[in-house]
C-alpha cells in the first residue's frame, strides 16, 4: 500500500466537504474547519489490485495565495480543485487558481470536478458550461447523489500510482 | 656499403649460398648493439623488480608534480562538482547532520547547566544546607516550578504513543503505541495540520511547534528537517525529562532513519520503523 496526501480546495460553497464526507473515514468533527482552517480524512481505494491510501485534506474557504497557510500545500502528490457548476463565480477565477497550484505543487496530480450536477436541468446544460472552461473538467459530480465520487477517487488513485 | 653493391649488382639472379651467409653476417655485425639492447629491455620488462626500479622515479615524480600542481588546475572544476552534489542533496545532508548537530548543542547546552549549577551549588553552600532546598535548587538550575519538580517526583511519567511523521505530508513513517488507538494515518495528518497552523500563525521567524498540552497529557513535539517525531505522555514533565526524550530521539534519527528514503515505499519503511520505535521507547 502507498500512502498519498491530497489536497481538497476550491471557493467557498462548492460542496467540497459534503461531496467527500460520506465516502470518507470522517473520524473528526467539521469545527476544525472553523477552527484551523483544515480536516484530514482517510479514503482507502483499490487500483488495479493495489491498495492507495488517500489522506485528503479538506481545506476550507478559497485558493487563496494569502487566506490560506501554504504548508497546508506543501507535500501533496494530488489535488481535487471543486467549482460549483451552477454558479459561474466559482469558477471565473479557475486559471489564476490552477496557476497558483501549479506552482505551488509542479508535480502532483490535479483532478478539476464540477460539482451540484443535479441542480442543472439536462447533460447539454453542463456540456455548455464545461465548453466555456479554460481547463478541461474531469468529472461532473453531486453531493446529493454521490454520483461519480468513487470514479473521481479511482481516477485520482490511478494517476497517483502511476506516479508514484 | 660493399655488400649492398654486390646484393644489387646481382641483377635478377637467386642469392646464392654464400650471399645469405654474408648477409647475415653483416646482419650481425649491424644489428648486434640493437639487438643487445632489445634483450636488455626486454629482460627488465620482465623482471618485476627491475622494472620497478626504473618506473618508480618517474611515477613518483609525476604524482608530485600533480600533487602540487591539482589545487592549482582542478580547484575549480572539484569546487563546482562539490557545489553541485551538495545542492542536490541537501535533503539528505540536512538530515545526516541533523542529529549530529542536535547532539552537539545539547552537549554545549548540559555543560553550561552543569556550570551554572557548580556555580550555584557553591553559592549556597555556605547560606543554606537544609534537604528542603535541594528541590528549590534543582528548579533554579532546570528553570522549572518547584511544584512541578516536586509532583515529578511522585508522578511517573509514561510514554503512551509515538508517531514519526513526514514533515510537509503528514504521512505516518512509524509509530509506537501502548495501546490500539483510532486511525493512525488521520491522527498523524491532523497532527500535522495543528503543527502548520501554529508554526504559520505565531511564528515570525522559522520556529518549530515544541509542546501541545491537554490535562495530564502532553505533546512533546520534536523537529527534523524532512520529518518530526510526536510524544504522548501522561505524566508531569521536567527539563530533565524533556533533555533524555530529546537525547533518545536523537540517537534513534542517527542510527535509523539515515538510510531510510521518504520517497513513496511508505509502508515497508512504516513497518520496519515501528518496529525499531518499539525499542526505543518501550518502558
Amino acid at each position: 500500500m502507498i500512502s498519498k496526501k491530497v489536497i481538497l480546495t476550491g471557493n467557498f460553497g462548492v460542496g467540497k466537504t459534503s461531496l467527500f464526507n460520506r465516502f470518507v473515514y470522517d473520524r473528526f468533527s467539521d469545527k476544525y474547519l472553523t477552527t484551523i482552517g483544515v480536516k484530514v480524512n482517510k479514503k482507502v481505494t483499490h487500483v488495479d489490485g493495489e491498495e492507495v491510501s488517500i489522506l485528503l485534506w479538506d481545506i476550507a474557504g478559497e485558493v487563496s495565495q494569502d487566506k490560506v497557510p501554504v504548508s497546508y500545500f506543501l507535500g501533496a502528490a494530488g489535488i481535487i480543485y471543486v467549482f460549483d457548476l451552477t454558479r459561474p463565480l466559482t469558477y471565473e477565477n479557475m486559471d489564476r487558481d490552477i496557476e497558483h497550484l501549479r506552482q505551488l505543487l509542479p508535480d502532483s496530480v490535479i483532478k478539476i470536478v464540477g460539482n451540484k450536477e443535479d441542480l442543472l436541468g439536462s447533460e447539454d446544460e453542463i456540456q455548455q458550461i464545461l465548453s466555456g472552461l479554460n481547463h478541461e473538467c474531469n468529472l461532473t459530480t453531486s453531493a446529493k447523489t454521490g454520483r461519480n465520487v468513487e470514479e473521481l477517487f479511482q481516477e485520482l488513485g490511478k494517476d497517483l500510482l502511476e506516479r508514484a | 656499403m660493399t655488400s649492398e653493391k654486390s646484393i644489387k649488382g646481382m641483377g635478377g639472379k637467386q642469392p646464392n649460398h654464400n650471399d645469405e651467409m654474408m648477409l647475415s653476417m653483416l646482419r650481425d655485425i649491424l644489428l648486434r648493439e640493437d639487438r643487445e639492447d632489445i634483450a636488455e629491455i626486454r629482460d627488465a620488462l620482465d623482471d618485476p623488480d627491475r622494472l620497478a626500479e626504473k618506473i618508480t622515479p618517474i611515477i613518483e615524480f609525476h604524482l608530485e608534480t600533480m600533487k602540487r600542481k591539482f589545487p592549482r588546475e582542478y580547484q575549480k572544476q572539484v569546487d563546482r562538482i562539490v557545489e553541485r552534489k551538495l545542492k542536490a542533496s541537501q535533503d539528505e545532508l540536512l538530515d545526516v547532520v541533523y542529529p549530529v548537530m542536535g547532539k552537539m548543542v545539547r552537549k554545549y547546552v548540559n555543560h553550561q547547566f552543569v556550570s551554572l549549577k557548580e556555580g550555584l551549588d557553591e553559592r549556597m553552600r555556605s547560606l543554606f544546607s537544609a534537604q528542603g532546598l535541594k528541590n528549590r535548587l534543582k528548579a533554579m538550575v532546570f528553570g522549572v516550578n518547584e511544584g512541578d519538580l516536586l509532583l515529578g517526583e511522585l508522578e511517573e511519567t509514561k510514554i503512551e504513543e509515538v508517531f514519526l511523521i513526514e514533515r510537509d505530508s503528514g504521512i505516518l513513517l512509524g509509530h509506537y503505541s501502548l495501546t490500539e488507538t483510532i486511525d493512525r494515518d488521520v491522527v498523524a495528518g491532523m497532527l500535522t495540520a495543528i503543527k502548520s497552523f501554529v508554526e504559520d500563525a505565531f511564528s515570525k521567524e522559522r520556529q518549530d511547534l515544541e509542546m501541545i498540552e491537554y490535562g495530564t497529557y502532553k505533546i512533546y513535539v520534536q523537529s527534523f528537517h524532512q520529518y518530526y517525531a510526536a510524544i504522548i505522555l501522561n505524566g508531569a514533565i521536567t527539563a530533565s525529562y524533556k533533555d533524555k526524550l530529546s537525547k533518545r530521539l536523537l540517537d534513534f534519527a542517527e542510527a535509523e532513519m539515515q538510510n531510510i528514503s521518504l520517497d513513496g515505499e511508505f509502508e515497508t519503511n512504516e513497518q520496519k520503523l515501528s518496529a525499531r520505535l518499539a525499542d526505543y521507547f518501550k518502558e
